[in-house]
């Protein structure tokens, strides 16, 4: 997954289990504090159940005896008996402006309500007596509440929707808000990877995080402007060194071929023209690796066989002379079936002389060359293989795994001729192929590269 | 080789190569330039047959001078170039280069590319070709063997002119076919191993033991003149 994404992902995941944690938190702060509470006016609360058992009928006299009345201080409380027919039979700390006798009404509002401004509790004897314990005003509250069930249960529902609508608020904000704040980051974090890759595109210098878009994009424009230094560099130097080297080859060619010239100084004539031969590859080479890396020129696609490059790139080192000690040789594994792709021929055909050249310049001694094409399957493949010294197999699997092209230097292109190996991977890439190394059997080198043909084959 | 050829190229010691190089081959008649201008007005004055042209040259350059002898002549031009640019090439063909040769380069593939282009625009009257077992005659179109005059067809006489102008090099299969169909000759290769065993038949003493027109095999053909090695 994209690693933008991936950690825009992460922070959601993050908020979300840090909302969850909050209210599961609360959670148990409320629970905590409900339960504190109710054991509290447990403890602190006077019973008038209990104070009722004090207080008894003795030869018809109502008395009280000392736990009552020390229970009833303690409290700061007074407490009365009424009777059944609502008169006061006994009383204590009663306040004077109380009523001795109560109706029924009466005794009705204050047992749910206050009695003059005093909360009161009330306890039903089993005698048919009333006892009545007040306390000072302001010192309980009392809330009467009743409801029909249904509104009840709509309205503990109403509270459970009321909750679920706030969380799924707060999360569509929470995802809203982060989307934001992606959709700004994401171009950035893009662009900083792509500058990591070496490829820079001009983000858009708007928004709050305007000023880092132009920091990335003078970052960019700063690579590219290296990199065309370079390239240009190249270019010039490559372009200088062509008419020299032009003179370096003419001549030596000429002395080479010159009868009239002893046998050895023709022989170190046609060395420097040999060098010179291997000078104008890498020349070529390293315009063209510079052309294709920065893309200098679009590729010309046309229609184009890779059996008849095959044939191209070999007819040419044969009929350019091939020295005696190698073998070149160039089939077909299908014969008559064409290995159609859209791709440059000029470009495919100098990957296939590279991979030639490379085969001989790595067996001086001389070796066998083999070229074959082959198509099927929506692909087409051609490979050149050779049975010379060729490379060990760990080499070749660090040649394989590498996905960028090869340094110009190190140890996997191996020196001088890295950069033609470069070249073949790059012309690989740019149409979308692969390139394999292998070992061959018994020995030598096999380097098979694998092009999609899409609809064409 | 009587051809008179232009040389045209800003560097001085280049030119002198260049001159060395048509000289040694046998080319007698040499002309120098080193500017457009003056290029423009030697062709003017000694009407060349051939010219080597340098692109890159100050003033003028090699694209301004061709495309000021196109207006009026199809003299035949050779574009010399110190760079190997695709779009350079391909500018100097459309603008009407015969051909097209980048530096650094061998004498011998400077040679090969003028000796084919002088080929293509001044056919010699009578052209013969040399065979071990025949003589092709191509301004007529039959190959004289032991005596017997055998007409070729117009397709043969296209294959052998392009193996003839390659003489003793590999032409390959699509080449040789493009040569008788054009740009599109995907699947005619059946058809072109049938022109193949018919021009043997014509000019080979023995058609299945070739040694004039030979197999190189899973590449194409060569063709091999009399005298040359097989």
């Amino acid at each position: 997954m994209n690693p933008v994404r991936r950690f825009f992902r992460r922070y959601i995941f993050s908020t979300i289990g840090i909302l969850a944690l909050f209210f599961l938190v609360n959670l148990l702060l409320i629970l905590s504090l409900l339960i504190s509470g109710c054991m509290s006016g447990a403890q602190g609360g006077l019973s008038v159940q209990a104070l009722s058992g004090h207080v008894t009928r003795q030869n018809g006299v109502w008395t009280a005896d000392g736990a009552a009345v020390s229970l009833l201080r303690e409290n700061e409380a007074w407490a009365m008996l009424l009777n059944e027919s609502g008169t006061v039979v006994w009383e204590q700390d009663l306040p004077q402006e109380l009523p001795r006798a109560y109706t029924s009404a009466q005794v009705a509002s204050f047992s749910r309500w206050y009695l003059q401004d005093y909360p009161v509790k009330v306890w039903a004897r089993e005698d048919g007596g009333l006892m009545v314990v007040g306390f000072a005003p302001g010192s309980w509250v009392k809330y009467y509440f009743s409801m029909e069930t249904p509104a009840l249960l709509r309205l503990l529902a109403g509270a459970v929707v009321v909750f679920a609508f706030n969380l799924l608020l707060m999360v569509f904000l929470m995802l809203r808000n982060t989307r934001r704040v992606e959709k700004a980051m994401s171009p950035l974090l893009q662009g900083i990877q792509d500058l990591g890759r070496g490829r820079h595109r001009a983000l858009e210098e708007k928004g709050e995080l305007a000023e880092i878009s132009a920091g990335l994009n003078r970052a960019g424009d700063y690579l590219l402007q290296k990199d065309n230094t370079r390239a240009e560099w190249i270019r010039g130097v490559s372009h200088d060194i062509r008419t020299p080297l032009s003179m370096v080859l003419g001549y030596a060619s000429q002395l080479e071929d010159d009868s009239a010239l002893p046998p050895e100084a023709r022989r170190q004539a046609g060395m420097i023209r040999r060098q010179g031969e291997r000078l104008r590859a890498l020349v070529e080479d390293l315009n063209l690796t510079t052309r294709l890396e920065y893309a200098l020129t679009p590729l010309r696609r046309e229609k184009t066989d890779l059996v008849e490059i095959g044939r191209q790139a070999v007819s040419g080192v044969l009929n350019g002379g091939l020295p005696q000690q190698y073998e070149l040789e160039f089939s077909e594994e299908h014969p008559g079936r064409a290995a159609q792709l859209s791709g440059d021929p000029a470009l495919l055909r100098r990957m296939l002389d590279n991979l030639i050249r490379n085969s001989m310049v790595h067996n001086p001694q001389g070796c066998r060359i083999s070229v074959t094409v082959s198509a099927g399957d929506g692909q087409a493949a051609c490979t050149v293989a050779d049975d010379g010294g060729g490379m060990e197999a760990a080499a070749c699997e660090a040649m394989n795994q590498r996905q960028d092209v090869f340094p110009l230097r190190g140890s996997a292109g191996g020196g001088e001729h890295g950069m033609g190996l470069r070249l073949v991977r790059q012309i690989a890439q740019a149409h979308g192929g692969t390139v394999r190394f292998e070992p061959a059997e018994p020995h030598g080198l096999r380097v098979k590269i694998t092009f999609p043909t899409g609809g064409a084959a | 080789m009587d051809h008179k050829i232009l040389l045209v190229d800003d560097d001085r010691d280049l030119l002198e190569m260049l001159c060395s190089i048509f000289r040694r081959a046998g080319y007698a008649e040499l002309l120098t330039a080193s500017s457009g201008g003056e290029a423009l007005r030697i062709w003017r004055e000694q009407n060349p047959d051939l010219l080597i042209l340098d692109v890159r040259m100050p003033g003028m350059d090699g694209f301004a001078v061709l495309r000021e002898i196109r207006r009026v002549s199809r003299v035949p031009v050779l574009m010399l170039t110190a760079r190997g640019e695709a779009e350079d090439r391909v500018a100097g063909l459309e603008l009407g280069a015969d051909d097209y040769l980048s530096k650094p380069f061998l004498p011998k593939e400077l040679l090969l590319r003028v000796r084919a282009i002088l080929h293509r625009a001044y056919p010699e009257p009578n052209r013969r070709v040399e065979l071990a077992a025949s003589t092709v005659d191509l301004e007529k179109a039959e190959v004289c063997r032991g005596g017997e005059r055998i007409p070729l067809t117009a397709k043969e006489l296209q294959l052998l002119e392009k193996l003839y102008e390659n003489a003793g090099r590999i032409v390959t299969t699509g080449a040789l076919c493009s040569a008788v169909c054009g740009e599109f000759w995907q699947g005619y290769e059946s058809t072109l191993s049938t022109h193949i065993r018919h021009l043997r038949e014509k000019i080979e003493a023995n058609p299945s033991r070739p040694v004039s027109l030979v197999t190189a095999k899973g590449l194409g053909y060569r063709l091999n003149l009399k005298g040359a090695k097989p």
